[in-house]
C-alpha cells in the first residue's frame, strides 16, 4: 500500500518535470510568470506601502491641523472669559469651549472629544471634565496623557483601536494642553476614526493585487503565443531534420522574409542541399564501382569463351602433341578453369553487392543434400587422407531454402576442411528445431588464431597464403557463402582453435527469413565416436604421445 | 544431311571459334556480327539452328529472338553471358528453345545443338488427339479442326511428350531430359516458360488450359482427348 501510493506520488512527481524538461514551451511560460510575478509583487508592495503612508500623513497632517486650531479657540474662550474683575465662570466657559471645540472638529471621522483635568493640580477652581457622551475613554491611553503633560505646548497624537457600533476601527487620537484661568491645566483629546482612509487603503490594495494577477497572466499569456511564434519555425526544422534523418533527402523548410527564421530556414536548406548531393554522389560512386564490378565480369565471359573453346578444341588433340606441349596445354586448361570459378564468384559477389539477389526457394531435404556434397567431394577427401563423417540429428524434414545456394555452401565448408583437416576425419553434422536448421562442418586440422578467425570472412583472405589449395578457392568462398547464409535470414558462426581444428556452422530458418532464436548445433558439436576414434588413429599413427 | 548453323555474335573471335568447333563436328557454321544482318541472312542461308548472343550491338538478342519467332520457328539457342534470372527469362519468352551461359565448353554446346537438331517424334507415324485437337506426326503437323497451328519444332517435340503418353504425368525434370536432352538437373524455367508458350498457341483459353493441364506439385499432363471428332464436348 505504501509503496504503491509513494509510487504514485513519484508518477505525480515525474509528469511535471517530463513536461518541465519535455517542452520549451512550457518551460519558458513557467519562468516568465514567476519572474514578473515577483517583479510585480516587489513593486505592487512597495506601492501600497508609500500610498498607506502618504494616506495616513495627509490624513493625520489634516487632524493635527484641526487639533491646533480646537484647542486655540478653546484657549481663546478660556482666556476672554475672565472678567476684568479677574473672575471667570469657569462653567459657562466650558460650555462655550465645547460647543466651539465641535464645530472645530469638522473633518471626517471626528467621532468625539474630551477635556480631562490633569492630575495633581491645586487650583482655586476646579472645572468639569467633560466628554462626548457614549465616547470610551479607554482610548486615552495614559501613555498619551504623560506626554502632553510633560510637554504641553505641542500637539500629540497617538494611533488607538476605536470601537464603533461594535466593532473596532483604526482611529487616532490627538491631544493639546489648555490653560484654564484659576482652574489650573486641562488636556484636549479630539478622536478620530480613520475607517475611511482603510478602506481607501483596502481598495487600493485590492485593486492593486487584482491589476497584479491580471498582469502577469497577461504577461504569461503573451509570453506562450511569442514563445509558441518563435519556436513554432525552429520545431518544423526539428521536424525537417527528423525526415532527413530517416532518408528523406527531398524535405526543405519553408523560406519566407529576411528575419533570423528565414536565415535559419535557407541555411538549413543549404545544408540539406549539400548533404543530399553528397549522399547522392557517394551512391551514386558506389552504384558505379559495382556496376563496373559487373561490367567487367561480363566483358571478361566472351574473350574467356573463346580461349576455353580453343583449349578444348587443342585438348581434342593432344595425342598429336609432344609430353611438354601436352603437360603446357593441361596448365593452360585448368587455369582457364580457376580463371573461370574466379570470375562466377566476382560476378556473384558482386550481385550480392548490387541488391540484385533473389532466393529461389524449393523444398530440399538437406540431409539428401548433405550427402549428395559428400558425395561430389569423396575423390578429393580420399585423395587428402580424410574421412568423411557425416552425424544427423535432425533435420530429415523438407526446409525451404534455395538449394544452390545451400549446396554451394555445403561445399565451401567441406573443401575447406579438406584443405586444411591434415588428412584427418572431417565430421558433417546436421540437426534442426522448431525454426531452424543447422549443418556444422568440424575438422581436426591447423586450426586459427582469434584474429584469424575474425578475418575469415573477408573477401580474398586466406588463413595461410603459402598452403597449397586443391579445391581452387578463390578466396571469396566464404564470403558468398555468409552473403548466402544472410540472404536466407540465416548466418555462419565458427568455432577455430590452432591446431585443434576449426568448426563452421551454418544455421538458417526453416523458411527464408523466419525469426528464429538459437541454433540447433552447438559450436562445436560434441561427439565422442569420433574423439575416441581420433585417439585411436592418433596413437596408432604415433603423433601424438 | 549436313545442318546448316548461323553464329550470331559481335565478337568476332568467339564468333570463328565457335565455327571451328562446329566444323569440326560436322556442322555448316554461318557468321552474322549484329542482328540486322542475322535477320538479313536466315532468309537466304534457311539455317537448321541459331546460335544468339543476347547481347549484341543495337538490335539485342532478344528483339531478334522475337524476330525471327514472327517468320521461323528455326530452332534458338541463346548465349548469355549473364546467369540473371530476367535475361535468361526473357530470351526465353521471347521464343529462344535453350540456353547457354558463357563460358561454356565445346561439349557442352554440341550437346545442346545436337538435341535441337535431332530428328523428333521417333517410333511415333500416326495421329494423335490432345483435348480437341489433333497431332499429325508425320506431317509435323497439329490442328484443331480445319485451323493449322504453327508451333515451333521445340513445341512441337513438347506436345508430343506428352500426347505420347496420355496417361502420364510428367514432371519438370522428365520433360527436360526427354526433350531438351539434359540428363542432370537443369533450369526448369525453361519448362515453365516454353509451356506457357505452347498454352497460348494451343489453348483456346490460356488461363484454363484444356490441352496441357498442370498437376500441381508435379508437373504436367495431356488433356484427356475428346473424342476423335464430333462426340459430345
Amino acid at each position: 500500500m505504501m509503496q504503491a501510493a509513494w509510487r504514485a506520488f513519484l508518477r505525480g512527481l515525474t509528469a511535471p518535470i517530463r513536461l518541465w524538461r519535455g517542452s520549451l514551451l512550457t518551460r519558458t511560460v513557467a519562468i516568465t510568470v514567476t519572474l514578473s510575478g515577483m517583479a510585480v509583487t516587489v513593486i505592487g508592495g512597495y506601492m501600497s506601502l508609500t500610498i498607506a503612508d502618504s494616506l495616513f500623513t495627509g490624513r493625520s497632517d489634516q487632524i493635527l491641523s484641526e487639533t491646533a486650531r480646537a484647542a486655540a479657540t478653546a484657549q481663546s474662550l478660556f482666556d476672554n472669559s475672565v472678567t476684568p474683575a479677574g473672575t471667570i465662570d469657569v462653567e459657562t466657559a466650558n460650555t462655550a469651549a465645547q460647543t466651539a471645540i465641535r464645530s472645530a472638529q469638522s473633518s471626517p471621522g471626528g467621532s468625539g472629544f474630551a477635556i480631562l483635568r490633569t492630575p495633581g493640580q491645586i487650583t482655586p477652581q476646579t472645572m468639569t471634565s467633560t466628554s462626548t457622551a457614549g465616547l470610551d475613554l479607554s482610548v486615552v491611553t495614559t501613555e498619551l496623557r504623560s506626554r502632553v503633560v510633560a510637554d504641553p505646548d505641542q500637539i500629540h497624537y497617538q494611533s488607538v483601536l476605536v470601537t464603533v457600533q461594535g466593532e473596532q476601527r483604526p482611529g487616532l487620537v490627538s491631544a493639546a494642553a489648555l490653560q484654564v484661568p484659576s482652574a489650573g491645566q486641562y488636556e484636549l483629546y479630539l478622536i478620530y476614526d480613520l475607517v475611511d482612509v482603510q478602506n481607501t487603503l483596502t481598495l487600493i490594495q485590492q485593486t492593486l493585487i487584482a491589476g497584479s494577477l491580471a498582469l502577469v497572466v497577461t504577461i504569461g499569456v503573451v509570453t506562450f503565443f511569442v514563445v509558441r511564434l518563435a519556436i513554432g519555425p525552429v520545431r518544423r526544422a526539428a521536424q525537417t531534420a527528423e525526415r532527413l534523418a530517416q532518408g528523406f533527402l527531398e524535405e526543405r523548410l519553408f523560406e519566407k522574409g529576411e528575419d533570423v527564421i528565414a536565415v535559419l530556414a535557407r541555411s538549413f536548406n543549404k545544408m540539406a542541399d549539400s548533404m543530399q548531393g553528397q549522399i547522392v554522389k557517394l551512391a551514386t560512386l558506389s552504384q558505379v564501382q559495382q556496376r563496373f564490378v559487373s561490367d567487367v565480369s561480363h566483358e571478361l565471359r566472351t574473350p574467356l569463351t573463346t580461349i576455353r573453346l580453343a583449349g578444348d578444341v587443342l585438348h581434342e588433340q593432344r595425342e598429336t602433341f609432344s609430353a611438354e606441349n601436352a603437360r603446357t596445354l593441361e596448365l593452360l586448361i585448368t587455369q582457364i578453369e580457376r580463371f573461370e570459378i574466379m570470375l562466377t564468384d566476382l560476378l556473384e559477389m558482386s550481385r550480392y553487392d548490387a541488391g540484385a539477389v533473389a532466393l529461389e526457394v524449393d523444398e530440399v531435404n538437406l540431409v539428401a543434400l548433405v550427402e549428395d556434397c559428400l558425395d561430389q567431394l569423396s575423390p578429393l577427401a580420399t585423395q587428402k587422407g580424410s574421412n568423411l563423417v557425416v552425424d544427423v540429428r535432425g533435420g530429415y524434414g523438407e526446409s525451404e531454402v534455395d538449394q544452390r545456394r545451400i549446396r554451394r555452401i555445403i561445399l565451401n565448408f567441406v573443401g575447406n576442411a579438406i584443405d586444411h583437416g591434415e588428412g584427418r576425419p572431417i565430421v558433417t553434422f546436421v540437426d534442426s528445431n522448431e525454426e531452424a536448421v543447422a549443418i556444422a562442418v568440424r575438422d581436426w586440422g591447423v586450426g586459427m588464431s582469434p584474429d584469424q578467425v575474425e578475418r575469415v570472412f573477408d573477401r580474398f583472405w586466406r588463413a595461410d597464403p603459402s598452403r597449397q589449395r586443391t579445391t581452387g578457392g578463390t578466396g571469396l568462398g566464404l564470403a558468398i557463402a555468409s552473403e548466402d547464409a544472410l540472404a536466407h535470414g540465416g548466418r555462419i558462426d565458427v568455432w577455430s582453435e590452432k591446431g585443434q581444428g576449426s568448426c563452421f556452422r551454418l544455421t538458417i530458418p526453416r523458411t527464408p527469413l523466419a525469426p528464429w532464436r538459437d541454433s540447433p548445433l552447438p559450436l562445436p558439436p560434441e561427439s565422442d565416436a569420433i574423439d575416441s576414434y581420433l585417439a585411436a588413429e592418433d596413437s596408432s599413427r604415433g603423433a601424438f604421445a | 544431311m549436313t545442318a546448316r548453323i548461323l553464329v550470331v555474335d559481335d565478337d568476332v573471335a568467339l564468333a570463328e571459334m565457335i565455327s571451328i568447333v562446329l566444323r569440326g563436328e560436322g556442322y555448316i557454321p554461318h557468321q552474322a556480327f549484329d542482328g540486322q544482318d542475322a535477320l538479313a541472312q536466315i532468309p537466304e542461308v534457311k539455317p537448321d539452328l541459331v546460335l544468339l548472343d543476347v547481347m549484341l550491338p543495337g538490335l539485342d538478342g532478344i528483339e531478334v529472338c522475337t524476330r525471327i519467332r514472327e517468320f521461323s520457328g528455326v530452332p534458338i539457342i541463346m548465349l548469355t553471358a549473364k546467369g540473371d534470372t530476367t535475361d535468361v527469362v526473357k530470351g526465353l519468352e521471347s521464343g529462344a528453345d535453350d540456353y547457354v551461359v558463357k563460358p561454356f565448353n565445346p561439349k557442352e554446346l554440341v550437346a545442346r545443338i545436337r538435341t535441337r537438331l535431332r530428328p523428333s517424334s521417333e517410333g511415333a507415324n500416326s495421329v494423335i488427339s490432345v483435348g480437341d485437337i489433333t497431332i499429325d506426326v508425320p506431317a509435323h503437323e497439329v490442328r484443331r479442326g480445319e485451323d493449322r497451328i504453327n508451333l515451333t519444332p521445340l513445341e512441337f517435340d513438347l506436345l508430343l511428350a506428352l500426347a505420347l503418353k496420355p496417361q502420364q504425368v510428367f514432371t519438370r525434370e522428365m520433360l527436360l531430359e526427354q526433350v531438351w536432352g539434359y540428363h542432370y538437373k537443369a533450369d526448369t524455367r525453361l519448362v515453365n516458360v516454353h509451356v506457357q508458350r505452347l498454352r497460348a498457341k494451343v489453348e483456346i483459353d490460356p488461363d484454363n488450359p484444356l490441352i496441357v493441364q498442370t498437376v500441381r506439385g508435379v508437373g504436367y499432363r495431356a488433356g484427356e482427348s475428346v473424342g476423335q471428332a464430333d462426340s459430345d464436348s
